[in-house]
C-alpha cells in the first residue's frame, strides 16, 4: 500500500504541472507589453505641451510633427484601401499616398484638438501578437460631466520585425477605430465609381478636394 | 474625441444618420477574374463586418433623415440648448432613461445577466425614490452604473446575426435585427397600448424629448464628422457598427477580431 499514495501524488502533481503549463501557454497573448505602453506614454507626454497651446494653428503645427514622427501613414494609406489596394497603378500610388496623409493628419489634428488642456495616461495594453499591440489610455483628472470623462482612447502599435521600431498604426476611442472606419469611406468611394482605376481616381478627386491639393 | 461621444449617444439617437460595409458586396457585379480572385482574397474583412446589399435605399433613407436632421432637429436642439441648462438637460436624460429601465432589466435577464439585471432593478429602485423621479442619478455614486439593453442586443447574445445593415426612418443606422428589436420594445411600452389621449400626449412627448435629448450633446460632433468624410453615409455606417458590436458585447470586446492593419510580409516590402 506504500507505492500507491506517492504514485498518486506525483501523477497529482504532474497534473498540476501541466495545466499550470496550459495556462501559461494560453495566457500568452493576452500579455501585456511593457515596451509599447512606454512608447504610447512617450508620445502623450509629448503632445500634452502641444495641447496645451492657446493658438490654434499652432497646436495643430505641433500635432502634426508628432503624427509625422510616430505614425505610420504608409500602412494606414494602403490598410484604408482594402482590397483595391493591389489594383492601384505606381502613378495613382504617387498621387494618392502624399494626399492620404495630410488628409489623415488633418483628422488627428482635428480629433486630438478636441483634448486641448487634458492630459492622457496610458492604463494598459493587451497585445494581440508579439507585433501588434493595443495600448490603452484615459483621461487623466477630468472635470465631472465631461463627455471623454469615462472613455478609453486605443493606440494600435506595431513594431517593425527587424529593426523592432515601434509605430502607431491606429487611434480609437471605446473599440471604434478611426482607420477600419475610413477604409469604409475610401471602399466604398472606388465601388461606387466603378471600382479598379477609375473607382480609384474618383477617390483621390475627393481627396484633393478636401485637402485642397 | 469624437469616436467616444459619438459611441455613447448615437446608438438611441440614431435618427439623423447613418454607416460600414465591407466592399465586397458592391463589386460582385464586376466579373472580371481579376478582381473577383482579389475579392475572394480579402472579401472577409473581419468576422463581424455587416453587409449592405441595401446600399440603394439606405442611402436614400439616409439623405431623407440627414435632410430632416438639418431642417427639424439641429435647430430644435440648438433651441433646447438655449433655453436649458447643462444641470437641468443631465436630469432630462436621466429621467428619460430611468424610463427606459424596464426595457433593459427585461432584456438583461433574458440575456442571463442576472448580475446586471440586478444593478438595473437598484438604479431604478434609488433613483425613482431618492433620485426625484429618476430625475437625479444618486445610484451613480453609490456605484451602480447605467447601462442599457435592447431586444436587437438580446437576439445577438442568442446568436442571431445582425442581417443586412439598414437605415430606418427617424431612427437612422439600425441592422435586421436591431430594427426588428426596435419594435419589439417599442411594444413593451405599456404606453403604447393604452388608447387615451393622456397615454398618447405622453408617448409622443417622451418621444420627442428622447430624440432632442440625444442629439443635443451630439451637435459638434456629428458637424465634425460630416465635415471631415469623404463619404458621410459609410462614415455613419462604420461608426455605428463598431460601436453595436461594443454595445452588444457589453463592453467586453475582443480585440482579435480587428483586422490587419495590412499584412505583414506584404508591408515589410514597402520599408
Amino acid at each position: 500500500m506504500q507505492p500507491f499514495p506517492p504514485l498518486y501524488r506525483s501523477i497529482n502533481r504532474a497534473a498540476i504541472g501541466l495545466a499550470g503549463m496550459t495556462l501559461a501557454l494560453t495566457a500568452q497573448p493576452a500579455f501585456a507589453d511593457q515596451n509599447a505602453e512606454t512608447f504610447v506614454q512617450t508620445i502623450l507626454d509629448e503632445a500634452e505641451p502641444a495641447l496645451s497651446v492657446s493658438d490654434r494653428d499652432q497646436m495643430f503645427d505641433a500635432i502634426e510633427d508628432i503624427v509625422d514622427k510616430h505614425v505610420d501613414m504608409r500602412r494606414i494609406g494602403r490598410f484604408v484601401l482594402g482590397q483595391y489596394a493591389r489594383q492601384m497603378t505606381d502613378t495613382q500610388a504617387d498621387v494618392y499616398y502624399p494626399l492620404f496623409k495630410r488628409y489623415a493628419t488633418q483628422i488627428y489634428q482635428n480629433t486630438l484638438s478636441d483634448y486641448a488642456g487634458q492630459t492622457l495616461k496610458v492604463t494598459g495594453s493587451v497585445d494581440r501578437s508579439e507585433r501588434d499591440i493595443i495600448v490603452n489610455s484615459k483621461l487623466e483628472n477630468p472635470e465631472p460631466g465631461d463627455p471623454f470623462a469615462n472613455a478609453v482612447i486605443h493606440w494600435r502599435v506595431y513594431r517593425a520585425r527587424d529593426s523592432k521600431e515601434m509605430t502607431v498604426v491606429d487611434a480609437g476611442a471605446d473599440n471604434v477605430w478611426l482607420a477600419i472606419e475610413q477604409r469604409s469611406q475610401f471602399t466604398s468611394i472606388i465601388a461606387n465609381n466603378g471600382g479598379r482605376e477609375k473607382g480609384i481616381d474618383a477617390l483621390i478627386v475627393e481627396l484633393k478636394k478636401r485637402v485642397g491639393g | 474625441m469624437k469616436t467616444a461621444a459619438l459611441t455613447k449617444a448615437i446608438l438611441p439617437i440614431a435618427m439623423c444618420v447613418p454607416l460600414l460595409v465591407p466592399a465586397h458586396a458592391q463589386i460582385t457585379g464586376n466579373p472580371d477574374p481579376d478582381s473577383l480572385a482579389a475579392e475572394l482574397e480579402s472579401a472577409p474583412i473581419s468576422t463581424n463586418a455587416v453587409a449592405d446589399p441595401w446600399e440603394g435605399f439606405n442611402r436614400k433613407m439616409f439623405a431623407i433623415n440627414n435632410g430632416l436632421d438639418g431642417a427639424l432637429f439641429v435647430p430644435a436642439a440648438k433651441a433646447y440648448r438655449a433655453v436649458t441648462h447643462k444641470k437641468q438637460r443631465k436630469g432630462i436624460r436621466n429621467f428619460l432613461a430611468n424610463l427606459g429601465t424596464p426595457i433593459t432589466l427585461a432584456n438583461d435577464i433574458l440575456q442571463g445577466e442576472f448580475g446586471r439585471a440586478g444593478k438595473t432593478a437598484s438604479r431604478f429602485v434609488v433613483n425613482s425614490t431618492i433620485g426625484f423621479g429618476g430625475m437625479g442619478d444618486p445610484a451613480e455614486r453609490m456605484g451602480i452604473d447605467q447601462h442599457s439593453e435592447d431586444f436587437g442586443q438580446t437576439l445577438a447574445v442568442w446568436g442571431v446575426s445582425s442581417g443586412p445593415y439598414l437605415v430606418l426612418p427617424f431612427f437612422g443606422p439600425s441592422t435586421l435585427r436591431d430594427g426588428f428589436g426596435r419594435a419589439v420594445d417599442m411594444g413593451t411600452d405599456p404606453a403604447i397600448w393604452i388608447r387615451t389621449d393622456a397615454a398618447a400626449y405622453f408617448r409622443y412627448s417622451t418621444t420627442g424629448m428622447t430624440l432632442l435629448s440625444a442629439r443635443e450633446p451630439l451637435i459638434e460632433s456629428l458637424a465634425d464628422i460630416e465635415a471631415d468624410s469623404l463619404d458621410y453615409y459609410a462614415s455613419i455606417r462604420s461608426f455605428y457598427l463598431q460601436s453595436r458590436q461594443r454595445e452588444i458585447t457589453n463592453g467586453r470586446t475582443s480585440f482579435d477580431d480587428l483586422p490587419d492593419i495590412g499584412d505583414f510580409e506584404e508591408f515589410d516590402d514597402l520599408e
